[in-house]
């Protein structure tokens, strides 16, 4: 009997539910796990720790410092109170460029906020699942030019992270953020802009083959009309083009909830999230009968996300061969991971400039297509910037991005001393926790080697400066190599 | 090797690390022994009287460029009727013929045109043309626009064919944060980067020492003969990274300077690539990019800026290639995935096109007009008919500039355009 694309993970003594697959789940669903945690999740059944990752509701969130945008809203105040009292050109002129300050400095400081959050969360899922939509339902600078609406974007994406994926596409259809990057807040009866139906289409809901150039254009003429007041969708009826339209065979007054209501009906569009969630959280090019499944699952569900990711979570597949330690982290996930594993203080700021050089500047997001994924994220300069980002835990600064601490970091936290005794017990702590599967004899010696040892029972003590120093260069080291790329 | 190792001592430990592994990893003796002499390598496979030392520099324009605003129709009437907004008025176009001229930021691109240093190839496109973005890039960059899948790039092609150099990682130099389709190659050669200064891997301060740290992260960097995949992937990466640091740093130090650039993105990018071929990099093709051409909205703006910081960072550019003596070596060629529609959208902006012109700079190449200005009134679905084909263009550069046959790149031939 040919076994199920789909069929849950089933713990047997030859294919345990163990530390790696632990390791796994939290890599995947979020930022990673410390040894710790690891342990924690190992212990559990599958099915509970599979619920422990994806009700996050149910954790207790710290309270988050928001940005304060308060200044930047007086600033907008005063640039309507200057037009309204006919102000001279200098005074407008003026204003525009102190939001133009502000927004930078705001821009620059959800993207520390963000990053932030992502380190010190207890519902790591939620934040990924931000990552995702950020990288899929994509606005940014400098299209977007309200900082405030790029905040106002990440909390819808923050509030239906999990949700249903229909109402977020009716939810960022009326996004102010999206509204301008886009160019829809500019599209109006009898000169419409296709630029947000286009990408609507293409890249959000149906991908491309799905219809054709005249939906887009009837698609567009829908859309009219919608765009945004301060940081509110408003609906301007008078620019909206009420006459009929056909819309992927259908011939009506439609206007934009229609077109989505029409997207929603086609095989299409129930085939387009379940491959795009697959290849976010478990491997690029999945087999097209596990995709057929997830289709069913996320139809069945009535367009629920949270259903599909426990699928996915708990698929045989999720812990294949094909998986396991096979992708490679985005630079969000090797910065923040890296972060949460060794406490390394940075300021977010810096930790953004690094992910900026690995090629992905949060809330800068090349193009509407978003981010590379798979290889494409590393190439020679991405690389070299990878592995020196780890000089900006251990030694404070890298190149590009400049000293961020004043001293080297401490580094004793991160080996349990108690447990030392031999160089090769030093290494397996290291391995453990950045590499979480063992490494192949030549690269150990190589570890080894930092300790000025060739033997793994040579007997070691971490005290004093020459430990510390060389428990630094074997963190270095450990964290400049393919096996840390990889999760 | 960032720190004071020479480039003999490298190729002597890089040999000694591979002697100690248990089989040599062909790509690192290759490479280490092609960094003694770069233009000896190969050079069975050049084409007589072809010098090995010519260089191609691509310039992508993302985002959709505006054709029509950027080489004018002034003389159409069916061009300022279907942008009452946007036009660019007769008087302020920068007149090359009787009936077309540049946008008048373009004025730095008419000086390198008087100069006989510029070719425009007008209604450059393809068959059934893709509105999206990424299937059009895609498409330019694979060189099919039948759309099956080619996994490589026609300049990674390029190097697949085993050109002069073509074993150095260096053969192709991307200057941004993603490696572009166009130059990805079967055999992993190309790299990118973008600010030399943070192109070496650091040892950690305070740690067991600089060497030492050197030496054990060759040790864990080092491909193995029996790993595939995504790992021997990241090995070869790194591995590529390494040995052409100091390549890139070294020829970016030799760099004298003189010429003035703009403080735009695009300009330092063009600057460094000069730094790069000043300092005799072994590169056969370097890929700069500038973008923000997707203007659906308030176009005018936007779009002439772009135009200005182009004109101005291939004008800075040629300038410092005549100084340094090296003009003859260097062809430029500018493309964009796709033009816009002829009619303006009510947003003062236009939505996504089809035809549009291509640049050559350069001095060694045969100045002036290529092809047609498509019919604004002959018109497909509100856009322009494409007169040539852009993989006509990359034949004539192929075959003419790079001196490979074309259709072994291509897979067809193509007709080639004369401005080579």
């Amino acid at each position: 009997m040919a076994e199920a694309p789909l069929r849950k993970f089933q713990a047997t003594p030859a294919n345990p539910w163990n530390r790696p697959k632990a390791a796994h789940l939290l890599n995947r669903a979020g930022f990673g796990g410390t040894p710790e945690q690891i342990t924690r999740l190992a212990a559990m059944r599958v099915e509970t720790a599979v619920d422990e990752v994806l009700n996050y509701e149910q954790t207790s969130d710290a309270a988050f410092p928001e940005v304060d945008f308060s200044r930047l809203r007086e600033l907008y105040a005063a640039v309507q109170r200057a037009r309204r009292e006919r102000a001279d050109q200098r005074t407008l002129r003026e204003l525009a460029n102190q939001i133009n300050r502000e927004n930078r400095l705001k821009f620059q400081e959800l993207r520390a906020n963000w990053i932030g959050r992502m380190i010190q969360t207890t519902r790591p899922l939620q934040e990924k699942t931000v990552l995702f939509w950020h990288g899929f339902l994509v606005s940014g600078f400098p299209e977007t030019g309200a900082s405030e609406h790029m905040a106002i974007q990440l909390d819808l994406f923050r509030r239906m992270a999990t949700g249903n994926f229909k109402e977020l596409i009716l939810g960022i259809s009326r996004d102010p953020a999206m509204l301008s990057y886009l160019d829809n807040n500019s599209n109006r009866k009898g000169r419409p802009n296709e630029n947000y139906a286009r990408e609507l289409l293409e890249l959000f809901t149906m991908g491309i083959g799905n219809y054709t150039e005249q939906d887009i254009k009837e698609a567009a003429r829908a859309f009219t009309g919608w765009t945004f007041a301060g940081n509110d969708f408003v609906f301007l009826r008078n620019q909206h083009d009420d006459g009929p339209k056909t819309f992927l065979g259908r011939t009506g007054n439609w206007d934009g909830t229609d077109v989505i209501n029409i997207i929603f009906e086609q095989p299409a569009t129930a085939r387009f999230l379940p491959r795009r969630l697959w290849e976010f959280f478990a491997y690029l090019s999945p087999e097209e009968p596990l995709v057929e499944e997830l289709v069913g699952v996320f139809r069945r569900s009535n367009w629920e996300v949270k259903p599909l990711l426990r699928t996915i979570f708990q698929s045989a597949a999720f812990y294949s061969e094909r998986a396991l330690r096979a992708q490679i982290k985005s630079p969000a996930q090797l910065v923040v991971g890296a972060v949460r594993l060794t406490g390394a203080g940075i300021p977010e700021l810096g930790l953004a400039r690094a992910m900026d050089l690995m090629g992905q500047a949060l809330l800068y997001p090349p193009n509407v297509g978003g981010w590379p994924k798979g290889q494409g994220w590393v190439n020679t300069a991405t690389m070299l910037v990878r592995y020196n980002f780890s000089n900006l835990l251990v030694s404070g600064t890298m190149p590009g991005v400049g000293r961020q601490r004043p001293t080297a970091a401490r580094v004793d936290h991160l080996v349990d001393a108690g447990r030392v005794r031999t160089a090769g017990d030093v290494i397996d702590q290291l391995v453990d926790r950045f590499i979480q599967s063992p490494l192949d004899g030549r690269r150990r010696w190589g570890l080894l080697r930092a300790f000025g040892t060739n033997r793994e029972d040579t007997p070691i003590v971490l005290d004093g400066e020459r430990g510390q120093e060389q428990l630094r260069s074997a963190v270095h080291l450990v964290m400049s190599t393919p096996e840390f790329q990889l999760h | 090797m960032s720190q004071g190792m020479t480039r003999r001592e490298f190729i002597r430990k890089g040999l000694t690390m591979v002697a100690v592994g248990a089989t040599a990893p062909s790509f690192i003796t290759r490479t280490a022994l092609a960094m003694n002499n770069p233009w000896d390598v190969a050079q069975v496979t050049s084409r007589p009287g072809v010098p090995d030392d010519r260089i191609l520099v691509v310039v992508q324009m993302g985002g959709g460029n505006d054709g029509l605003n950027t080489v004018v129709p002034f003389g159409s009437d069916a061009y300022y009727r279907a942008r009452p907004n946007l036009a660019v008025p007769q008087k302020d176009v920068i007149r090359v013929t009787d009936d077309l001229g540049f946008h008048p930021r373009l004025t730095q691109l008419k000086e390198l045109y008087d100069k006989g240093a510029v070719a425009v190839i007008q209604g450059v496109g393809y068959p059934n043309p893709s509105r999206s973005h990424f299937k059009s890039m895609e498409i330019w960059h694979t060189a099919d626009p039948e759309g099956r899948v080619v996994r490589y790039g026609w300049i990674g092609r390029y190097f697949d064919s085993k050109c002069p150099v073509c074993e150095q990682p260096t053969v192709g130099v991307n200057i941004g944060p993603a490696m572009p389709l166009a130059m990805q190659a079967e055999s992993g050669m190309g790299v990118s980067l973008e600010a030399p200064e943070a192109f070496q891997w650091m040892p950690s301060f305070n740690g067991i020492g600089d060497r030492e740290e050197q030496e054990l992260f060759r040790l864990l960097n080092a491909p193995a003969a029996n790993e595939a995949g995504t790992i021997d992937f990241l090995r070869h990466t790194a591995m590529n990274a390494y040995v052409s640091a100091e390549q890139v740093r070294g020829a970016v130090r030799a760099y004298r300077g003189g010429v003035d650039y703009a403080s735009t993105r695009f300009a330092t990018n063009m600057k460094l690539i000069a730094q790069m071929i000043a300092g005799k990099l072994p590169t056969k093709v370097y890929y700069a990019h500038i973008t923000g051409f997707d203007t659906h909205a308030t176009q005018r703006g936007i779009h002439e800026t772009l135009l200005q910081q182009l004109a101005e960072g291939v004008a800075a550019f040629y300038r410092d290639l005549e100084a340094q003596g090296n003009a003859d070596r260097v062809l430029v060629l500018a493309f964009s995935e796709f033009g816009r529609r002829v009619a303006e959208n009510g947003s003062a902006g236009t939505d996504h096109g089809t035809a549009a012109p291509m640049f050559v700079f350069g001095k060694p190449l045969r100045p002036g007009l290529y092809g047609q200005q498509p019919s604004l009134t002959d018109l497909t679905d509100g856009d322009l008919k494409h007169g040539i084909d852009f993989r006509s263009v990359y034949a004539t550069v192929l075959d003419r500039w790079l001196g490979t046959d074309p259709q072994k790149i291509l897979g067809h031939n193509f007709e080639q355009v004369n401005f080579i």
